[in-house]
């Protein structure tokens, strides 16, 4: 069982997609701005490393560990990599391995690029670092506190990126939002779970091996009681308020707000006709109907059959 | 020697803008529109043959987004217009909506197009050059740098990820079998090798980052690290895009003209 986030095209009304394009692009284009400036402090020098930790995201998604038969927990990885690269720096390195993905091996559609970086880069990955920041904060700030923390962003992250999808994906009136969040929420919160115990592990391991690394990116700050309380409680509201949110989801109501935006039935009218319900002027009914479609039928096959041969005298030269 | 990729050198932005308009504008159509769609299947077939891809190899190719239709099949069940079949299959009481079962199958269509479109890009431009194009067209240099970065260590840091799969699949590790190939301990204890794994291939990314960085300074790299030099700007580009919206446009009067079921 593998996360279902990656949005192929044809599943988002263009409206929607559009909309999240536009989206994310403003908070990378404000990833862009903050991640340059030096409040994060990397031994290797930035675009370098985040290349070249691009790269390991890409890889590090192929590990994966039995649940039980036929489930296994595997790794998106946002949060790890905000935690190591800093938010900002961690966010642009999401999106542009959601990119290349969507580009290079057509996981997730180029329309729905948008919302794919939108719940795995930007609420994923972003989000999610921040959530992860102000747990570690509130218990402490000690490594282990943060490390404890990124797990529980981790965790968070997938199942929100999940919640996103699904809506998303009702609004645009391909799913239907009662049945599907409940279960893409439930199979995620599963999946989550090997996402958390993976970024707690990785994070470990490398807080053992190499914690000079470490230090520069995310220094655990020792907070005051006073702000350590503050945070706790921000992030337990935000926790408590999304989560009745997506309790008592009242899904007529979204179906409601769907159709009220129009996605649901965008551009099922049109104005005219060329050939009403498949039939060739002049002859009646029926038989209209299956003579128009045979000769379809004939066109097509013979187009297909010439553009065969086009591709093959094209390969050879 | 080494064989330069297709497309550098090359100004594609072209290309890039002709895919992103027509996957819209196949986003665009109308659930239903099927007679549409296999025209904008077609207009993908005639230039997958120009490229060298036959129709069979391209649709194939194509299924690859197909597993996502699961998330679209409830509203085949749960839409209550246009009923086409109502009835009890065993304890439950089903109906399949003739408005839902099209709003899938649009869908799945879309998908399946919209996949080949994107690999006709690519069969087409290399992946460095796209990367070329977008940088042309004002995509940030940070993004630009860390994604061609990305592309070139994509396969070398995969690779690695394989050849440490391998190794704990032979240490028990693997995912579940029978017998002698049982995994080994409990849930958490596999999720701390998995990490595990995953920790130690960030130390090695980390490292050759390290490596890259000062092989770039020692070779007076100032900062960028593009792929390849800027091509020379396409003089037709302008041509090619209103040329494209053209086409784009067509599709989406097709849509609106071409009967629908």
């Amino acid at each position: 069982m593998y996360p279902q986030l990656h949005i192929p095209d044809g599943f988002l009304s263009p409206q929607l997609s559009l909309l999240l394009w536009v989206a994310t692009a403003v908070l990378v284009g404000i990833a862009v701005r903050k991640s340059g400036r030096a409040d994060v402090k990397l031994l290797a020098s930035q675009p370098i490393l985040m290349g070249v930790l691009g790269a390991f995201i890409f890889a590090a998604q192929m590990f994966n560990f039995p649940v039980a038969t036929g489930t296994s927990g595997h790794l998106l990885g946002g949060v790890l990599a905000g935690y190591l690269l800093g938010p900002w720096a961690g966010t642009i390195v999401m999106a542009t391995v959601i990119g290349i993905q969507a580009l290079l091996f057509q996981d997730g559609g180029l329309l729905a690029l948008g919302a794919n970086a939108f719940n795995m880069g930007i609420i994923g990955t972003l989000g999610g670092s921040f959530v992860a920041r102000g747990i570690g904060t509130a218990l402490g700030g000690s490594r282990s506190a943060s490390i404890f923390g990124a797990g529980a962003a981790a965790w968070l992250a997938v199942v929100a990126a999940a919640g996103l999808t699904t809506l998303q994906l009702g609004l645009s009136g391909t799913t239907n939002i009662a049945i599907g969040l409940p279960a893409m929420l439930g199979v995620h919160a599963v999946i989550g779970i090997g996402e958390a115990l993976i970024t707690v592990a990785a994070l470990t391991f490398i807080a053992q091996t190499a914690p000079d690394i470490l230090a520069g990116v995310s220094a655990p700050s020792k907070a005051s009681p006073v702000r350590r309380l503050v945070t706790g409680v921000a992030i337990a509201g935000g926790v408590a308020t999304l989560a009745s949110l997506f309790a008592s989801t009242d899904p007529d109501g979204l179906e409601a707000v769907a159709e009220q935006l129009g996605f649901l039935n965008a551009g099922e009218v049109s104005p005219f006709e060329l050939f009403p319900n498949y039939t060739i002027p002049g002859l009646d009914g029926g038989a209209s109907t299956a003579v128009a479609g045979v000769l379809g039928i004939i066109v097509v096959i013979g187009v297909l059959f010439a553009l065969g041969r086009l591709a093959r005298s094209r390969a050879q030269s | 020697m080494i064989a330069e990729p297709r497309g550098v050198g090359r100004d594609t932005r072209a290309a890039v803008i002709a895919t992103l308009a027509f996957v819209t504008a196949v986003a665009l159509l109308p659930p239903g529109s099927y007679l549409a769609l296999l025209l904008s299947w077609l207009l993908l077939a005639f230039a997958g043959a120009l490229l060298g891809i036959g129709p069979t190899r391209l649709a194939r190719r194509g299924l690859v987004a197909l597993p996502f239709v699961v998330a679209a099949v409830p509203i085949v069940f749960l839409r209550s217009d246009e009923l086409l079949w109502a009835g009890s299959v065993g304890p439950l009481t089903l109906q399949v909506s003739g408005a839902g079962l099209r709003i899938a199958l649009t869908a799945l269509i879309k998908a399946w197009i919209s996949v080949q479109a994107s690999m006709l890009l690519l069969a087409f431009a290399s992946a460095p050059s796209i990367v070329t194009a977008l940088r042309r067209m004002k995509l940030p240099e940070v993004i630009a740098t860390s994604a061609g970065l990305t592309i070139r260590y994509l396969e070398l840091l995969r690779d690695e990820a394989r050849r440490m799969l391998r190794a704990r699949t032979a240490r028990s590790a693997s995912p579940v079998g029978s017998g002698r190939e049982r995994i080994g301990g409990s849930i958490s204890w596999r999720a701390r090798t998995t990490g595990n794994l995953v920790g130690s291939l960030f130390l090695r990314a980390y490292s050759r980052a390290q490596r890259i960085e000062e092989a770039a300074a020692s070779r007076g790299a100032t900062g960028s690290l593009s792929i390849g030099t800027m091509p020379t700007a396409d003089p037709r580009l302008t041509i090619k895009v209103i040329g494209v919206l053209a086409l784009v446009l067509a599709l989406t009067l097709f849509g609106a003209l071409l009967p629908r079921l």
